[in-house]
């Protein structure tokens, strides 16, 4: 099973609030500076790294946030897609 | 007693509300029409009382606390937070906590062990569908969330048992109701995953032909086998799974289904032909 980036989900799921995400969209580095990310988090997050992410979060979070952050649904498949080849997470067989 | 008048199951893909117009007329007025049934055999049943099925997309619960199953107990419900689901016409959307309470005590009596919620954001998974359905008078919703969607989740097993569960509930609940269910999601779909996008209809056919046959083992294996590699979204059909339960593995029908690249989606809809015992009347 996944281990997850506390922190990384926390961010993600905060920003399902609006004024939240507004404040984030003007001034990234001031709400990221509430959580103590591990400096190459911060960085993935800031370099919008969805390869260096993509295992730490969970999928509909990772996609929520880069819904917010503005990228296109075509421009984040085709970075999922360059990941290659990945087992899907949380492989346990229900 | 209360009476479990019907059985559905209907897609609550998010692109329905937002992309709408990215299908083409024939398939979008084809989910219209499947909504539209269901809506008529609601109707047709006089229903009461809803049960839905559905996972909570993150709206309720986090990484915190993330419950198996939760039953929303209260005596209303809020409308959808997504900003994307401002135009859903209810924002306060009533419950029926004498039943969900009852659902919650026969399943600890049952060793079950549900968590319990006083007061629920219900999201698009339960909130499109109820939207597409478009009932005149939206019947009490008790919300029953089903995790699939951060592991590890509930088995396949245990959600069959559910939906059995559900319907003895039902039928032991003292008040006349006419109660019915609805899961919502599926079937195959993958979301933020290098597969995004991906639908799978051989899977979602192979699925169909294993809720038509009534074999409840083979279903539930083939889940097991295929689920999970198939997408993240299509853990949703464990939703569907309780439904089948509920229905006693019988009587499924496809209302409808096809595969819907543009929403990310094989786009589901089905009822399980349940015969009532004990339904109530509506005089006149």
């Amino acid at each position: 099973m996944e281990q997850r980036d506390y922190w990384l989900s926390k961010l993600f799921f905060d920003l399902q609030n609006p004024t939240l995400a507004a404040e984030y969209l003007d001034d990234r580095d001031r709400i990221l500076d509430r959580y103590p990310f591990k400096p190459e988090v911060r960085r993935a997050i800031l370099e919008d790294d969805v390869a260096f992410l993509y295992p730490l979060v969970n999928p509909y979070l990772l996609r929520f946030y880069f819904f917010v952050a503005g990228m296109t649904d075509q421009m984040f498949i085709e970075r999922l897609s360059n990941l290659g080849k990945i087992d899907p997470p949380g492989a346990n067989r229900g | 007693m209360a009476s479990l008048t019907g059985v559905f199951a209907a897609n609550h893909g998010p692109l329905m509300a937002r992309e709408w117009e990215a299908v083409d007329e024939v398939r979008r007025n084809a989910v219209t029409a499947a909504f539209a049934e269901i809506r008529r055999r609601l109707s047709a049943a006089g229903t009461d009382v809803l049960i839905v099925v559905s996972p909570d997309h993150w709206v309720n619960f986090f990484i915190d606390n993330l419950p198996s199953v939760c039953i929303g107990v209260g005596k209303t419900h809020d409308g959808p937070p997504e900003p994307w689901l401002m135009g859903f016409p209810y924002r306060e959307i009533p419950g029926h906590p004498d039943l969900a309470m009852h659902i919650v005590q026969q399943a600890l009596q049952s060793d079950f062990e549900p968590s319990v919620s006083h007061h629920l954001a219900l999201d698009h998974g339960f909130c499109i569908p109820l939207w597409k359905i478009g009932l005149d008078r939206l019947p009490a919703i008790v919300p029953m969330i089903v995790n699939g969607i951060e592991p590890p989740f509930p088995s396949v097993r245990r959600c069959y048992a559910w939906g059995g569960l559900l319907a003895r509930s039902i039928a032991s609940y003292p008040e006349r109701l006419n109660v019915a269910i609805l899961a919502t999601g599926g079937m195959s779909h993958s979301i933020g995953e290098p597969t995004m996008g991906r639908v799978d209809e051989g899977f979602d056919r192979e699925c169909i032909a294993h809720l038509e046959s009534g074999d409840a083992e083979a279903l539930l294996e083939f889940l097991n086998r295929r689920m999970t590699a198939t997408g993240n979204g299509t853990e949703e059909m464990r939703n569907w799974v309780v439904a089948h339960g509920a229905a006693g593995g019988r009587g499924f029908e496809a209302i409808y289904y096809a595969p819907i690249p543009e929403w990310y989606v094989g786009c589901g809809f089905a009822a399980w032909n349940v015969v009532p015992a004990n339904r109530k009347t509506r005089p006149g």
